[in-house]
């Protein structure tokens, strides 16, 4: 009875309830969005990589080296020369070595340059490894493997080609189109940064880049007749698949393989290194900064992250405490609303008294409404940021890199929404306590 | 009516009642005055002589500042609020001068909040509703789908027999009245009264107008000096 009651009250101040309401929703949202966006950028940051001991490049900032490697966010840095990968490979505290090489695109979609110690080594989540869930590995020098998000969005199959862009931009005027590249797997999805990107061989990466010129200087003939070279790039400047055409197919894997000899990698962007034993970590990242012949940057993932969520650590207290405070004001919007309404209500309070309702029971409706407009408020902001967040998680990561899902039903989300509710039940004290007040003198004749 | 004999046959019973608003100086004095079980009585008096102060004291919305009010032979002014609430709820009915409706409610609705407060018990409560709605309704000659409009809807006559309605769908034993007919017209007047004094036949009923002409209706009539002057006058 005491909710119709509330409820009917509520309704019959349509217009300043549903202000109030929006300014709840507003407030409620942006604190929502906030903490649900910290803590899925954290889990999402934390999930990316596992098992990988020390990240390798060129000196650019410890952080920068991380998010631009592991989480392909910002300009890739400086390249190292191969050497050092070679030089890694053969030490003894390493167990494997997977080579990046960073900085073209697809279709706006990052290309990274590697081997096939990625499939094999790398690992996401809680030690998980990736999956190929059609086709294999590198096969050969200009195979490629898409990560299933890039699979899905471009519709790409198994045997289809694909001409990478030079540069980070949706848009690029240099295209690679003398070396197209033939699609022989795709990976299971991780929801990591993993399922954007397209993977391939570092030798073919290198080819691509190479200008006709020096092509011949490295190999000393051009891989195909000049004829077919010309239709050959015209061919495979967009996109299409070789399924239907077993000899043309032949013809690629054949004039691809010849490239594993000629193009061996000179640079790379950066390396990830499992060790044999992770306490020789820190030791060995101490050699790498040491190094005499280059200048290499060595960093431990988990070391950089902390000191990452170190540095955001205070703009996210401050976009918190900021988001708080706009709560705080709208209930006391809400507030205000009921108190102010206490006097046009004197002479429902008097009727509700003399039918049997305690100062007390008017004390809890004005909780009631206060309470049910701010559930309200929670409920809406609950379904407004799920929604936001499904339909835009797609675009913030495809230009941020930040990994979100529209699930934001998790510990954090029901403390706020607690929160909120017990906030609103001290707020709206004020204006129930001047209802039981009411309550104490009201009557027949006070109306 | 007033009677000097308190005896336990009385619904409302007062003694030595002394009332004083907060920051004001002017105090209801009420010496001794009694209304037995199922009397009917009109109480008259001009403005300001105190007659909604004494309804709210016998409401048990107002406390007394010293003094004695017994309802039905229980010491009604030493109850706690709660106490005196679910009293209030059970054994009395009001209905007011005017606004006697939550505007926002239906009539249903309206109804349904007094039965609410009255028991906890929502089987009673529904019982309580089931049974008894129906037949206010008729009895006060107003139309069954009138429980589902809202309570602004109505006309004003609608309103105060609704008032009633909720009023007595309790069963109360005592049920006070405060000027309900000051916004009717002549005709309307007298139909309510008639109505007022049919279903209120079996409860004790407190009237209070300062319209001298409604004092045909009811066998007993006194007034607010009547009461103030009687023996012994405590102020």
């Amino acid at each position: 009875m005491l909710t119709t009651i509330a409820l009917g009250s509520l309704k019959q101040r349509k217009s300043s309830v549903l202000l109030t309401l929006l300014s709840i929703v507003l407030s409620v949202s942006l604190l929502l969005t906030v903490e649900t966006v910290r803590h899925q950028v954290k889990s999402s940051f934390a999930s990316t990589v596992s098992g990988v001991d020390i990240i390798v490049g060129a000196p650019s900032g410890d952080i920068n080296l991380l998010l631009s490697s592991v989480f392909r966010i910002g300009s890739p840095t400086k390249a190292i020369s191969y050497s050092n990968i070679e030089m890694l490979i053969e030490h003894q505290a390493v167990d494997w070595v997977i080579p990046l090489s960073l900085g073209d695109t697809h279709n706006g979609f990052r290309v990274v340059g590697t081997n096939n110690a990625y499939f094999k080594h790398f690992m996401y989540g809680n030690k998980t490894a990736l999956e190929i869930t059609q086709g294999n590995a590198f096969t050969s020098p200009l195979s490629a493997v898409l990560g299933a998000d890039v699979a899905a969005s471009l519709n790409y199959t198994l045997g289809d080609t694909l001409v990478l862009a030079h540069g980070l931009g949706n848009v690029s005027f240099k295209q690679h189109a003398r070396h197209p590249f033939l699609v022989s797997g795709i990976l299971a999805k991780t929801g990591t940064p993993v399922d954007k990107a397209i993977y391939v061989t570092l030798e073919g990466l290198d080819a691509a880049h190479d200008t006709p010129a020096t092509a011949i200087a490295r190999i000393g003939k051009p891989k195909t007749s000049t004829p077919h070279s010309t239709t050959h790039e015209i061919h495979h400047a967009t996109p299409h698949s070789h399924a239907d055409n077993p000899q043309h197919e032949q013809e690629f894997r054949d004039n691809s393989d010849s490239y594993k000899d000629d193009y061996t990698p000179k640079v790379v962007s950066v390396a990830m290194l499992g060790l044999k034993n992770r306490v020789a970590a820190l030791q060995l990242q101490y050699q790498l900064n040491q190094n005499k012949t280059e200048p290499l940057s060595a960093i431990l993932p988990g070391v950089v992250l902390s000191q990452l969520w170190n540095i955001m650590g205070n703009i996210e207290g401050l976009l918190l405490g900021i988001s708080m405070l706009i709560v705080v004001a709208s209930l006391f919007g809400l507030t205000t609303m009921l108190l102010a309404s206490m006097r046009e209500r004197r002479q429902e309070m008097a009727i509700l008294r003399t039918i049997g309702a305690s100062p007390s029971t008017l004390l809890f409706l004005i909780q009631l409404e206060a309470l049910l407009v701010s559930l309200a408020g929670c409920v809406i902001s609950v379904v407004v940021v799920a929604t936001l967040l499904f339909t835009t998680s797609e675009w913030i990561g495809n230009h941020y890199g930040l990994y979100l899902s529209g699930n934001i039903f998790n510990v954090e989300s029901t403390i706020i929404v607690t929160a909120v509710l017990t906030a609103t039940l001290i707020i709206a004290c004020f204006p129930a306590i001047s209802a039981y007040r009411q309550g104490l003198h009201s009557g027949l004749n006070q109306t | 009516m007033s009677s000097a004999t308190l005896s336990s046959t009385s619904a409302i019973e007062i003694s030595n009642l002394k009332f004083t608003y907060p920051l004001s100086s002017a105090t209801l004095c009420l010496p001794k005055w009694s209304i037995n079980k199922g009397e009917h009585v009109f109480l008259s008096g001009p403005s300001g002589s105190g007659k909604s102060t004494l309804l709210n004291l016998l409401c048990g919305t107002l406390s007394p500042t010293s003094g004695n009010i017994q309802l039905l032979g229980r010491p009604f002014s030493s109850l706690s609020g709660s106490k005196r609430d679910k009293f209030r709820a059970m054994h009395i009915g009001v209905v007011f001068q005017q606004f006697n409706l939550i505007p926002y409610l239906t009539v249903s609705q309206n109804i349904q909040a007094a039965v609410y407060f009255a028991s906890s018990n929502k089987q009673n409560r529904q019982h309580k509703m089931h049974s008894r709605l129906s037949f206010l309704l008729n009895a006060l000659q107003l139309p069954e789908d009138i429980a589902s409009h809202r309570a602004d809807s109505l006309s004003v006559g609608q309103q105060q027999r609704v008032a009633i309605a909720r009023a007595l769908i309790n069963e109360p034993e005592i049920l006070i009245v405060d000027e309900p007919t000051s916004a009717l017209d002549t005709d309307s007047r007298d139909k309510f009264m008639q109505l007022l004094k049919q279903v209120s036949a079996d409860s004790t009923l407190l009237f209070v107008s300062h319209d001298p002409s409604l004092q045909q209706y009811f066998d007993i009539h006194t007034t607010m000096d009547a009461i103030r002057l009687g023996e012994q006058a405590p102020c």
